[in-house]
């Protein structure tokens, strides 16, 4: 049977957000739909109306035809309507089959016999027994894709499902998803990533800042046209312009060692490097191999030898950070929210964390709220931050949002280092972009770059050099003319 | 020297009596934190029950009454907590503190009538299987109904939050709010009800120390007892059985250093007094330390305010 899901003229309004403004949309059974936007964009308001857990200020829900009135989740629930969320709805400390019985009315054994018959059909091996904490992501989807299915939904909906997979679990979850759209059931597949929208949906349906913007079919877009409509302005292709040569040394690090206690944590063995003014020295390799370690040991969290790092002629190994900044370092750590900002504080008091001497944030030990609020509000007009609020916590910003404001933070002092980690990690285009063209503008301003990154298309845009870790090592430093991705490919898999 | 066996039997009876208000109170608060409530009101809780208990049984001379009205008595006090933590979305540690000292001023206001009044006997159950078998008889024989509903508060407690479906509810409930609401469970009525439960646990609690275990009302007479049930259910790591064991435990050690006081060990009576809450504790630290047991028997939750917002 065929099934229609029609929204019309949904519109959500939060205090001081549009979060979905007149969205219509209509969906047919057999096909696979794409719902794409950059974060913020509204799109997971409006599966949230679908599933009942928001509901709208305006505009009605049709399936089939029948105008449906979803107060709560198990109204969707009750017309067929399933949801795999973001951030999993399953009980961690419940086992597998306490979490799939809890909202079904059937008796133990015959559910049981029920989950036995999908699993095997689409082959999610499971062990039913065991507390969900003990699964992986992947498997903890799969027992949400379960969950729902078990319901024999006629729509299903899944928000930014691949987030937490790996490249494996990704194709499996595609394969899945097909079948259940061979099968009848109406698939709503929510992304900010373009590439899935490609290999996976027949149609997409496009939302910019909780509007929508196009409805097209797959085969008349390609990645480009639906990237600037996402972004809603033509992309620019960035390059960046080869730096002038200056052998102004800035920052030198000899014979550098760091030995940890901790068996998960990598042992950096005898690093040397050197940066030049106006530099930017990209630093690739497969996540795990040091690089977080290396972070730490150039930002100061972990104190090393004196003499180890000479910065501006100066020795500065066993400053930490708060003194290395005062030479003019600035860091931007790879966990925004666990080690660069405290997500419960508001931003004007994240900005304040990060204070020298000459920016007078304290007098006499009491907080200048004035001169920090002031300062921040230049941060968040010069940086691009998507806010006007800056006395709003920090947790609420977006990830783009967020970014921004750090690397802001950091740069508003005209550092004459800037040593990033990962800056544009689980961004969008537009973030990115952003990102991508304030460290360019830093080269250009005569400053430098350490970009310790796991994402080689960056490095290869944005260094002058680059060198590979492995295993804790430092592979010879390259011009970044000289190097193509598949030669870094082969360094960071440990070859020479 | 010869040990009369019955008299054997007797101290364990009298062992498991004083363990029976900790017991219920625990049961009732493992349920509220199962569902991720933290209620420090225990104590409160007893005391408005023992009082309530005790006057209802004066006044109304009925036991029936007395025992039902000391349980309502706790239901509505902890109503209150429940309003204002799951309602007014207030901070659980503060207004369960609040909770406990508004109970004792309260108790000890409405008390003050009753000071003095020689309490009424309270039927005990089996009287005359008694004297049948020595040792066993004096433990299985003879004591009041609540002291019977108390032994298998436990096992009913287990078995409800690992066999049913409402206790897989407060489970989840008590792990993940957020998942549970999303998946339409109703987390207010779910956490209100396991709170207004607890209530009428701690009620009976304390009417079972005014009316049956000590038959008087003594101002403050629950004495620290909802602490102690407070840290059974934490220290249990929210197993009924071992808060059985906890409480049996905790009773033996006070019934025990009683008599040691008694006849006279040189031991300064403060030690001996305190030794019951320290050894208690280390027991069910060492039990129970097994730190995956302790994370999937640890309601996530615990303590934190939830609101849907929408």
């Amino acid at each position: 049977m065929n099934t229609n899901l029609k929204i019309s003229n949904v519109t959500k309004i939060y205090p001081g957000c549009v979060a979905n403004d007149n969205v219509s949309l209509e969906f047919n059974s057999g096909k696979i739909y794409a719902l794409l936007g950059e974060n913020g964009a509204g799109k997971s308001t409006l599966v949230k109306i679908l599933s009942g857990v928001i509901i709208p200020d305006e505009g009605k829900i049709y399936l089939n035809e029948n105008n449906l009135n979803l107060n709560s989740p198990s109204d969707a629930k009750k017309n067929d309507i399933g949801m795999v969320f973001q951030h999993f709805n399953l009980f961690e400390t419940l086992s597998v089959f306490e979490n799939l019985i809890i909202d079904s009315d059937e008796q133990r054994e015959s559910l049981r016999e029920k989950i036995d018959l999908i699993m095997k059909k689409y082959n999610f091996p499971i062990d039913l027994d065991i507390p969900v904490l003990n699964l992986s992501a992947g498997q903890k989807q799969k027992v949400e894709i379960i969950r729902c299915l078990i319901r024999n939904p006629k729509v299903l909906i899944m928000d930014e499902p691949t987030s937490v997979l790996t490249e494996q679990e990704t194709s499996e979850l595609f394969l899945s998803l097909k079948k259940f759209s061979e099968e009848g059931i109406l698939i709503i597949y929510i992304t900010h990533k373009l590439k899935e929208v490609m290999q996976l949906c027949d149609e997409v349906a496009v939302m910019r800042r909780g509007k929508l913007v196009s409805v097209s079919e797959i085969k008349n877009e390609n990645i480009e046209s639906l990237a600037n409509k996402m972004v809603g302005q033509n992309l620019k292709t960035i390059k960046k312009k080869k730096a002038k040569t200056s052998s102004d040394q800035l920052i030198k690090i000899t014979n550098l060692n760091f030995t940890s206690e901790d068996p998960f944590e990598t042992n950096l063995m005898d690093i040397n490097f050197s940066v030049n003014r106006g530099e930017c020295l990209g630093i690739a390799g497969i996540s795990g191999n040091g690089q977080s370690e290396l972070f730490q040991v150039l930002s100061g969290e972990i104190i090393s030898e004196k003499k180890s790092i000479e910065f501006n002629n100066n020795y500065i190994g066993d400053l930490n950070p708060q003194e290395r900044r005062e030479y003019l370092m600035a860091f931007s750590p790879e966990d925004r929210l666990e080690q660069a900002a405290i997500p419960q504080m508001k931003i004007f008091e994240n900005v304040a964390l990060n204070n020298f001497k000459s920016s007078n944030f304290f007098n006499n030990g009491l907080i200048n709220e004035n001169k920090i609020k002031e300062h921040s509000k230049k941060i968040i007009s010069d940086f691009n931050v998507n806010t006007d609020n800056i006395e709003l916590k920090s947790q609420f910003l977006s990830g783009g949002n967020l970014q921004k404001l750090i690397i802001g933070r950091e740069l508003i002092t005209s550092p004459d280092l800037l040593i990033c980690f990962n800056p544009t990690w689980g961004l969008d285009v537009g973030a990115i972009n952003y990102i991508h063209e304030t460290l360019i503008k830093i080269n250009e301003q005569n400053k430098s770059i350490i970009l310790i990154s796991t994402d080689t298309d960056e490095l290869l845009k944005l260094s002058d050099k680059i060198s590979v870790i492995h295993k804790g090592k430092l592979s010879k430093i390259m011009n970044a003319e000289e190097v193509t991705s598949e030669k870094l490919g082969i360094l960071m898999g440990g070859a020479n | 020297m010869i040990i009369d066996i019955n008299f054997v039997g007797l101290i364990i009876a009298s062992i498991m009596a004083s363990a029976v208000p900790l017991i219920l109170a625990s049961c009732g608060e493992l349920i509220t934190e199962r569902s991720g409530v933290l209620n420090l009101g225990v104590e409160g809780m007893m005391i408005i029950g023992a009082i309530s208990g005790f006057a209802l049984m004066t006044v109304t001379g009925s036991l029936i009454v007395a025992v039902f009205g000391a349980m309502l008595a706790g239901v509505l006090i902890s109503t209150i907590f429940a309003f204002l933590t799951q309602t007014l979305i207030t901070n659980h540690v503060a207004t369960g503190l609040a909770l406990t000292i508004f109970g004792i001023g309260i108790s000890a206001m409405i008390g003050k009538n009753f000071v003095g009044i020689p309490g009424k006997e309270f039927p005990i159950l089996f009287e005359s299987l008694k004297d049948t078998i020595p040792l066993i008889s004096p433990i299985l024989f003879g004591h009041s109904i609540v002291f019977y509903f108390a032994f298998a508060l436990p096992f009913m407690t287990n078995y409800f939050l690992k066999k049913t479906k409402l206790g897989l509810i407060v489970r989840a409930v008590g792990d993940s709010p957020e998942s549970a609401s999303n998946q339409g469970i109703n987390v207010r009525l779910v956490r209100y009800a396991c709170i207004l439960y607890g209530g009428a646990m701690s009620g009976l609690a304390g009417a079972y120390l005014s009316m049956i275990y000590t038959p008087q009302w003594i101002e403050n007479m629950t004495g620290g007892r909802g602490w102690i049930a407070l840290a059974l259910v934490v220290f249990s790591t929210w197993n009924p059985i071992k808060i059985l064991i906890g409480a049996m435990i905790f009773g033996g050690l006070t019934i025990i250093q009683f008599h040691m006081q008694a006849i006279g060990v040189r031991i300064p009576v403060q030690f001996l007094t305190a030794l019951p809450y320290i050894v208690t504790i280390i027991v069910l630290v060492v039990i129970s330390r097994d730190s995956r047991k302790i994370r999937l028997s640890t309601p996530s939750s615990l303590g934190k305010s939830f609101h849907k917002d929408n």
